[in-house]
């Protein structure tokens, strides 16, 4: 195993780590707008790091950038629907859970 | 009261060695695009040119030249970077925790961002970074969903719009304390 396979190991395991904590949060924060503050943004990191970790696997520089490419797509993505799921919410009158 | 005394070109129209000269530009941004999709293949070329062609004078039409700054953006990227992986360890560390720390709570943020894509991206953004959601963009307000309502995010959110202003390559007015 050399040092960047190493290396890329880590970031997949991390990666993994954070879908973990954002689905644990899906299922334990307690409205749908704390919720998708768990979806968006350990989601976004968990991607992220898989992303460098296959990015460092990767043959060739296209296929590094076609992984770039994906983790922004679901950027926008991720934090487009984020705000349309909470707009709609707040339109239908969802109130937010409060401490 | 609006505070959008903004300086810059936002409004203006733009001639047409500006549409040139941006729809170059995103020609070789959609052609390094392709370059990407398809391994470098030669073959592919054949129909790539039509396409890029095709969805430069789309994205032109669609969205009009708008004025950025590449220093601006250049200096955003590692201040994203860093912002949203500790955003991701924040929540979650919240959502790890057995007494669930949130205490959440919403605040409108006024704009000082002129409307359109300096908006729309900033709310995107702030989806992103630790601890805020976009809910509702308004015409004078964002309204932002906070995990944890303890904290200072209005200067937090001052800070975001200030990169985001960077990359638009918009000065904004000094900000203006509290709401």
């Amino acid at each position: 195993m050399t040092p960047s396979d190493l290396l890329s190991a880590v970031l997949l395991i991390a990666g993994a780590a954070f879908f973990l904590a954002g689905t644990l949060g899906l299922l334990r924060f307690p409205d749908v707008y704390t919720r998708l503050h768990a979806l968006t943004k350990a989601d976004n990191v968990g991607l992220g790091l898989v992303v460098a970790g296959l990015a460092m696997q990767a043959e060739s520089l296209a296929g590094a950038g076609k992984l770039l490419l994906i983790w922004l797509l679901v950027l926008l993505a991720g934090a487009s629907v984020a705000h349309l799921v909470a707009a709609a919410a707040r339109q239908r009158g969802i109130k937010l859970w409060r401490r | 009261m609006t505070v959008h005394t903004v300086v810059g070109r936002q409004g203006l129209e733009f001639t047409p060695r500006e549409y040139l000269r941006s729809g170059c530009l995103r020609a070789v941004l959609f052609a390094l695009m392709w370059w990407t999709l398809t391994d470098g293949v030669m073959d592919s070329w054949l129909v790539g040119t039509p396409v890029i062609l095709f969805a430069t004078l789309a994205s032109v039409v669609l969205l009009p030249p708008f004025s950025w700054s590449l220093l601006g953006l250049v200096r955003f990227v590692p201040f994203f970077l860093w912002r949203s992986l500790y955003g991701g360890v924040d929540v979650a560390r919240r959502a790890l925790q057995p007494r669930l720390p949130i205490s959440p709570g919403l605040l409108d943020y006024r704009w000082r961002l002129p409307p359109g894509l300096p908006q729309v991206f900033m709310a995107n953004i702030v989806s992103l970074l630790p601890g805020t959601l976009s809910v509702e963009l308004g015409a004078n307000c964002l309204q932002v969903h906070v995990l944890d309502e303890r904290k200072d995010f209005l200067s937090e959110l001052e800070k975001v719009e200030q990169r985001v202003a960077a990359i638009f390559g918009i000065s904004l007015p000094l900000s203006r304390g509290g709401e």
